[in-house]
């Protein structure tokens, strides 16, 4: 008999787990509360650091999910425990029986407006990097006409206690160079400045971006976070930073401020952390079994993490951790869940 | 040994060596933020004094750990307490308590 | 009345009352007369001492205002509404208004009722070497009535004294009852008591009930009424005829002497200075210490009720209860210098305690003045400002008024490098100087809050007002934070500084959006011929004049009061008159002057984050009592705090915006 799944969450993780999960010949549920399957890799462009289409990543991964029962416009809408499995109620009717449940429910990125000091909403000329990714497939946007200056503001919502987020969100540093660089593409004439408090570039060819935006395509960056945005007569927007490598406070005039918003744990997840009782830490990411050992278990048997549910991550370490998500179920459907006499003993020292 | 007289010379590196630990820890003990600051200049580029004289917290915490309390003091002479600074300080430190600690710790002689 | 009282004076030629003890004297009365007598000396060496303390022109002052009819009058007011009746306990609290009010103004008229008695029925007893310091407190003892001569002047103050007793004795069994349940009579913290208060606590639980006792043991002798009486036939039937009253006057007489004596070191010390707090409160003297001179009456005055726990913000996180008024208060008159301090440091000056305090102590004054001690001397250098406001601000005040994008909101004070000088002049420059009647002065934390500024200059748009906007690229800090703490002197360089900015533009209405500037430039600044307004009032008047047209959009909308703005200032009513155009106003649980702190005030130097979000909680709480969709301030300070408490807040279902005044104003 196929052990059902229940894979909670479309995005990139739930995607990449479903369709590992579908090849080992599980029965796999897929369910996506928006419209679309592909989360947030839907909505952006390009990918750093080689800037490969969004569009080709997520194709790849949505071909691979041929076979598995994909609901979009689903949410859950009820979850009982039974002896080892879940009873999960569905928001368009169905009640799935599943042995194990992933749940993939990602991030949200920071809403900009909470740092109101950036004028987020108030200001004409001051958007998001999810706005720019958006400009970058449409083509369009009000805000961006021949930008001479463009500012990106590093850690906005991500860094901050002020605004109830200590972590760093990983992916902006190197997103903020990315897009720096497209925009002196589409604008060589644009100065481009980037305000960060510490360039977290780790990984791999993720310094060549670095270099080459600054060798390149000049791009300025500025050791210090951006403090205070006011508007000019004109729409234009006056910048305050320090330039703390200078030690002198630091104002700039720019025709367009973009926010480089943070991630956030997902609201959306919580209402499905809560459904299950699952516990998240104090930075609102869910808990794991273990950080190192077992990242992809949470504290309740036959629940499964992956991806930004269990905090920041880049793409290719959401689609590692996906895998390793899938693996993980794979264990516990073999070697703990079949054996209905020994299950609590086995769940005591493998889970 | 040739003394080289290169020693006589006064030196402009900051030294270490030279920090003082027991008024830093009174500052610590009457503002314990004093630890958390990271940098970022936040409290510097919104500062109002800043915008007349050079005046930066960020600043004077770097001459107190470089062994330079002097030079804090005077980079925080003109603050006028506004709180700005505290307003935008990702770290939520107390930054007027904080100018003002520096000022009682290590104005004392 | 004017028979009862014609037959009064018609009988008073009658004995009815006679002397029992010839010598007008009884040991038992020693312990009150020494404890009263070292109370006194104790009071009177007190006044002289404070009254040498503080400066000449305070004490002409103060002697003069007592034959200011005016004054004199207010005085008499405030000594029976505040000393006696409690009037603002009433206000407030009904139940605890009575029993305060019971304990009080019962045991003023039972004294003042006993010298009546002793004056009509043996006058020679108020003579001092005959016994007048005790002998109308412990009357029943020494008098006996003579039984065919009873009348009914007599008995009408019999009735009067078992009245009032009555009258106490309920008072203090609900000062008992609130000991134990406090919550009861609408308070949820009171006071933990020291020693010397634990004295003279159970001494005056004790001595009204001692006095029913030793007064009922003697009724069959000296008289008595519906009270007294039948409490005698009570214990004759228990006891049959041998009373021992002796005892129970002694242990009457001990209490009320423990209880003097205690006095001066308890709380109960209120009782008599507090007249005299009332009087140096109304003739306009200040203190300048924290503790010394006319600081010493306020200090004394609190009779430590505890009001100031309940209304402190601070409250909502128990450990931090110790930092509330009265143990600030507690340690000044202990001396105790560290915890002054410290205590003077944490509160977040939201002068809750004092709009709240029934004898009117003004304690943020006293911390402001005690920080003062410590942070006035710590070294500053504003000499740059002078060079600011002298060539910079004033010098490009025409430099940059120009016409700006959908109005006319020049900058006043651009800023003080050369470079920007030039950018300022390059700009198209229309307006004359001094056209611009109103200025707007943003204020430094403005400047954080875009939302305020842009909705402030949308409705001067919109209502077609000619401003000009002092600090649009920042200007000088008002010197209200510098004030709060501590550092006057340091304030007063930078409010000369400002002020000479604004004279110079030729204004002549000042609008303030944030009001800790509003509280200062109102009270300090002494600007002449320019009216000062804080923008909830200007957008008010813009409404009412009927230049402003605002729609009524049906939004369930709470204001909070920001505290320098209304207790701050009194402003309660303009913004809530202005909202009421726009919105459906509903009530927070806690406002107008019992509005909770939003947390996020400047007057704090040492309370953390952490501790102010809990603070930031319980205002949210007290806002969203009615369920509003929006949340309304008029405060830079109060809106980013709203705002990160609202999205930070664990309530899952929390659907409420927060918005400033002019945001919601905005057509």
């Amino acid at each position: 008999m196929k052990n059902n799944i229940l894979i909670i969450g479309g995005g990139p993780a739930g995607l990449e787990a479903s369709a590992q999960l579908q090849r080992m010949g599980y029965n796999v549920i897929l369910i996506e509360k928006s419209p679309k399957l592909g989360g947030h890799l839907a909505k952006w462009d390009r990918l750093f650091p080689d800037s490969v289409p969004a569009d080709e990543v997520l194709g790849g991964l949505l071909r691979g999910t041929e076979g598995v029962k994909c609901f979009t416009d689903t949410d859950v809408r009820a979850i009982n425990r039974l002896d080892k499995s879940y009873n999960v109620r569905l928001t368009n009717g169905i009640t799935v029986l599943s042995d194990a449940v992933l749940v993939a429910s990602g991030f949200d990125l920071f809403d900009a407006v909470k740092k109101e000091e950036y004028g987020y909403g108030i200001y004409d000329q001051v958007m998001t990097n999810a706005d720019l990714e958006a400009y970058f497939k449409t083509g369009s946007d009000r805000r961006i006409e021949n930008p001479g200056k463009i500012g990106f503001a590093h850690c906005v919502g991500s860094r901050d206690e002020k605004a109830g987020c200590r972590s760093c969100s990983k992916v902006c540093c190197a997103t903020a160079v990315k897009q720096a660089i497209e925009m002196k593409q589409a604008f060589p004439k644009a100065e481009v400045y980037c305000f960060y408090m510490d360039l977290r570039l780790f990984g791999r060819h993720y310094e060549d971006i670095y270099l080459k935006a600054q060798k390149e395509y000049g791009v300025r960056f500025i050791r210090g976070r951006v403090a205070e945005v006011s508007e000019n007569y004109d729409g234009t927007l006056l910048v305050k930073a320090e330039d703390t490598v200078a030690g002198k406070p630091l104002k700039v005039t720019l025709d367009l401020l973009v926010l480089m918003a943070g991630m956030r744990p997902s609201a959306a997840g919580k209402v499905i952390g809560d459904l299950l009782e699952m516990p998240a830490e104090e930075d609102g990411y869910f808990a794991v079994r273990s950080g190192i050992a077992a990242g992809q278990r949470s504290p309740i048997p036959g629940i499964f993490l992956a991806g930004a549910a269990t905090g920041p991550k880049t793409l290719p370490e959401t689609l590692a951790d996906a895998r390793a998500a899938a693996m993980e179920v794979d264990r516990y459907l073999t070697e703990i869940f079949p054996d209905a006499k020994n299950y609590k003993q086995l769940v005591k020292e493998r889970w | 040994m040739v003394d080289f007289g290169f020693g006589l010379v006064p030196s402009s590196r900051i030294n270490l060596d030279l920090f003082d630990k027991e008024k830093y820890d009174e500052l610590l003990s009457i503002e314990p933020d004093a630890r958390i600051c990271m940098a970022c200049g936040s409290c510097t580029a919104v500062c109002t004094a800043g915008k007349f004289v050079h005046t930066s917290l960020r600043e004077a915490m770097e001459d107190i750990f470089n062994a330079k309390p002097d030079k804090a003091l005077e980079t925080l002479r003109a603050c006028q307490l506004c709180g700005k600074c505290s307003m935008v300080c990702p770290r939520g430190i107390n930054t007027r308590h904080l100018i003002m600690s520096i000022t009682k710790v290590y104005s004392k002689k | 009345m004017t028979p009862l009282f014609f037959a009064l004076a018609a009988q008073a030629a009658d004995p009815e009352v006679i002397d029992r003890i010839p010598s007008g004297f009884s040991p038992f009365v020693l312990p009150f007369t020494i404890g009263v007598a070292f109370m006194f000396s104790w009071i009177g060496v007190g006044l002289i001492r404070l009254l040498a303390a503080i400066p000449k022109s305070d004490r002409i002052k103060f002697a003069k205002s007592l034959f200011i009819p005016k004054t004199a009058l207010k005085n008499l007011k405030d000594l029976f509404c505040d000393c006696l009746f409690h009037t603002k306990i009433w206000q407030r609290k009904p139940l605890l208004g009575y029993m305060h009010s019971a304990i009080a103004f019962g045991w003023f008229m039972i004294i003042i009722l006993g010298h009546i008695e002793v004056a009509l029925f043996v006058p020679a007893r108020l003579n001092v070497t005959r016994g007048g310091l005790f002998y109308p407190i412990f009357y029943r003892y020494f008098v006996w009535m003579n039984p065919g001569h009873t009348t009914l002047r007599g008995s009408f103050f019999f009735f009067l004294m078992d009245f009032f007793l009555l009258y106490i004795l309920s008072g203090i069994a609900l000062a008992i009852f609130k000991r134990f349940r406090s919550i009861v009579l609408g308070m949820r913290h009171t006071t933990k008591p020291s020693f010397a208060d634990r004295v003279a606590l159970y001494s005056l639980w004790l001595i009204f009930p001692l006095r029913l006792l030793a007064e009922s043991f003697t009724a069959d002798l000296s008289g008595g009424s519906f009270l007294t009486v039948p409490v005698n036939h009570f214990w004759h039937l228990i006891f049959g005829d041998k009373l021992w009253f002796m005892p129970t006057w002694w242990a009457y007489s001990i209490c009320l002497g423990l209880f003097f004596a205690a006095m001066p070191f308890s709380r109960y010390m209120h009782i008599l200075t507090e007249v005299l707090w009332i009087l140096l409160r109304n003739a306009g003297v200040k203190p300048n210490h924290p503790r010394k001179g006319v600081a010493e009456a306020e200090i004394y005055a609190c009779s430590s009720c505890g009001l100031c726990l309940d209304a402190c913000p601070m409250n909502v996180q128990k450990k931090n209860l110790k930092f509330s008024s009265v143990y600030f208060i507690r340690f000044l008159r202990r001396h105790n210098e560290k915890k002054i301090n410290d205590i003077a440091e944490k509160c977040l000056m939201c002068d809750k305690c004092h709009a709240l305090c029934p004898v009117g102590v003004d304690a943020p004054s006293l911390r402001r003045a005690q920080r003062a001690t410590v942070n006035n001397a710590l070294p500053y250098d504003y000499s740059y400002l002078s060079t600011a406001s002298g060539s910079t601000l004033a010098g490009e005040t025409h430099a940059t008024l120009g016409t700006v994008r959908g109005g006319t909101g020049a900058s006043l004070c651009e800023a003080s490098g050369g470079a920007e000088r030039s950018e300022a002049v390059a700009r198209p420059r229309v307006l004359p100087e001094a056209t611009n009647k109103v200025l707007y002065f943003a204020g430094c934390m403005t400047h954080l809050t875009p939302r305020i500024i842009k909705s402030v200059e949308k409705v001067f748009n919109a209502a077609g007002v000619d401003y000009a906007f002092a600090d649009r690229d920042g200007g000088i800090c008002c010197g209200r934070p510098l004030m709060l703490a501590g550092k006057t002197e340091a304030a007063a360089a930078v409010i000369e500084a400002n002020k000479k900015m604004i004279e110079k533009s030729g204004c002549d209405t000042l609008v303030l959006s944030c009001p800790i500037c509003y509280k200062i430039f109102k009270e300090e600044y002494g600007l002449e011929g320019i009216k000062v307004v804080h923008y909830t009032q200007f957008i008010n008047e813009l409404i009412a004049a009927g230049k402003l047209n605002v729609q009524n959009k049906g939004e369930r909308l709470v204001y909070h009061d920001p505290c320098e703005l209304g207790r701050g200032c009194g402003v309660y009513f303009e913004p809530r008159a202005a909202l009421g155009k726009v919105g459906n106003l509903v009530k927070a649980s806690k406002e107008y002057d019992e509005s909770i702190c939003c947390g996020g005030s400047l007057g704090s130097l040492t309370l953390d984050t952490k501790d102010r979000s809990k603070i930031s909680e319980a205002s949210l709480d007290s806002l969203l009592a009615n369920d509003p969709q929006t949340i309304v301030t008029a405060c830079p300070l109060c809106l980013k705090t709203f705002s990160e408490a609202v999205a930070k807040t664990k309530k899952g279902d929390l659907n409420v915006s927060v918005k400033d005044f002019a945001e919601v104003l905005c057509p």
